[in-house]
């Protein structure tokens, strides 16, 4: 050790070895302990919950398009039916960290989107425009609580938002697919 | 030459035949309470209830209309406009029907605009592109159209459900329950007083001007819309719960809203008011919000 270390080392030992504070800090910090904020992550049941509702209603939705169809629309008419893309995305989401409602989701929509492309071939093409106009917006704002939820993956309050998003997307497919059957397949009482 | 063959051409197009719009003028008989169900692809349906047990049509059908089907079977009514199946030429069909004024009506058309005045029953109205108006309303409404406009207005009490896709939703000084959604339109419940009230848009700005009653449930949700809430008659029991991931919150009563972390921009506002009897549950991504009462 050289004099040099010998005097840092003195110098070093004459340092006070404890600093008080300039208040005292541990009543509130006692308080927060003790008194937790309730955490803002949904439990993991609640989120099971919501991906059984949104399969069980997607699929009754599906069952009775598929059921409607099949009993208002002559098979020769199929054939003729114009499938119009429309370049439907599935923004991935994480949700809950376990599970994607994508695949959830996209089940759900295949059903529909055939009845919904159907029904847009039989718009006027202002109408089909802003249908998907539409789509896109609500694909856009899929896109942005996706986005967000990729920084809170565990924020039920995104989580719900994006649920919201989608049922938006199924409601708006099962009403278009179905607005114009509806004056088109009555003929009597 | 050429300004013969102009000439010649002028006074054939002159003289080829006009196909005018047929005329219809029809009247059946019907029950007072009756049902009522209307179906127009394209032009327009005035429907206005009257004191008598009769349904009246008037109007003009396009040329390439086929027939207007009417037929009564006991208390229902059927009103069709049947258009071929591949159509080029004017299907348009413009009717006025006057209804027995305490029927109920299923009307339903696609490029199709929808009046209704002073029917008192149940209407379920649905268009594609046209819009959907209705005054003196009483009783159960459902409308739904895709890009018009729907307006419901009156005085009745009941369940009220307006939805669209871009078109904007207007429900005026009823009461009861109200559903409103759109994807890009506006949602406002003007005056009116409600036991539910249950808003949802993506895009769509939101309006609540209307008395929530005691023990009522308000809820309104959106991705990007803006959502404003002025209570007619002051709100004095009620829980709020208000929450934005990025929008911000304006309230004239109760606690300053907080932010849910120190590392995102989101506010939050939960309170209670008296007992909290009525439930105020506010959702938004981007949207700001803004709650208060009445001047």
């Amino acid at each position: 050790m050289t004099e040099q270390d010998d005097k840092i080392a003195i110098a070093a030992s004459q340092l006070a070895t404890e600093i008080a504070p300039s208040r005292d800090l541990w009543p509130g910090i006692e308080e927060a302990i003790k008194a937790p904020r309730a955490p803002r992550q949904t439990p993991w049941y609640a989120q099971a919950a919501a991906v059984f509702l949104l399969v069980g209603a997607s699929s009754m939705v599906t069952y009775s398009v598929v059921k409607y169809d099949e009993s208002n629309t002559p098979k020769a008419q199929v054939q003729q039916v114009q499938i119009v893309p429309t370049n439907m995305i599935f923004e991935r989401a994480a949700f809950g960290g376990e599970h994607t409602l994508e695949s959830v989701y996209g089940r759900a929509a295949g059903g529909v989107e055939s009845n919904l492309n159907r029904e847009l071939a039989n718009l006027s093409p202002e109408a089909r425009a802003d249908v998907q106009r539409n789509l896109a917006v609500i694909h856009q704002a899929i896109a942005d609580i996706s986005q967000a939820l990729e920084h809170e993956p565990n924020n039920g309050f995104l989580q719900e938002l994006l649920v919201a998003a989608y049922r938006n997307e199924l409601t708006l497919m099962n009403r278009i697919g179905s607005m114009t059957q509806r004056v088109m397949a009555r003929k009597d009482i | 030459m050429k300004q013969a063959n102009l000439i010649v051409l002028a006074a054939g197009i002159a003289s080829m035949p006009v196909v005018a719009d047929e005329q219809v003028n029809q009247t059946i008989d019907a029950s007072s309470d009756g049902y009522v169900e209307i179906f127009n692809t394209s032009g327009s349906i005035e429907v206005t209830g009257w004191s008598k047990d009769s349904i009246e049509i008037t109007g003009t059908l396009g040329d390439s209309v086929e027939e207007l089907i009417v037929e009564r079977d006991g208390n229902e009514v059927l009103i069709r406009v049947e258009v071929p199946n591949r159509h080029w030429g004017d299907i348009d069909a413009d009717l006025t029907i006057k209804v027995p004024e305490r029927s109920s009506l299923e009307v339903t058309g696609v490029s199709t605009d929808i009046e209704i005045e002073d029917v008192l029953g149940e209407q379920s109205l649905s268009s594609v592109s046209g819009d959907i108006d209705t005054r003196g309303v009483a009783d159960d409404v459902e409308a739904e159209s895709v890009s018009g406009d729907v307006d419901i207005q009156g005085n009745g009490n009941g369940s009220f459900e307006g939805a669209t896709v871009s078109g904007d939703v207007m429900v005026k000084g009823m009461s009861g329950s109200v559903d409103v959604e759109s994807v890009s339109g506006d949602v406002d419940v003007i005056g009116g007083s409600y036991e539910d009230a249950y808003f949802e848009t993506v895009n769509g700005d939101q309006t609540f001007h209307a008395e929530l009653k005691s023990g009522g449930d308000l809820s309104m949700e959106s991705v990007n819309g803006t959502v404003d809430i002025k209570f007619s008659v002051p709100v004095t029991s009620a829980r709020f719960d208000i929450e934005t991931f990025n929008g911000s919150i304006r309230n004239c009563f109760g606690p300053k809203p907080e932010r849910t972390s120190k590392y995102s921009p989101g506010l939050e506002l939960s309170f209670t008011i008296g007992d909290g009897d009525a439930r105020i549950e506010i959702e938004t991504l981007n949207g700001s919000v803004n709650v208060c009462n009445a001047d």
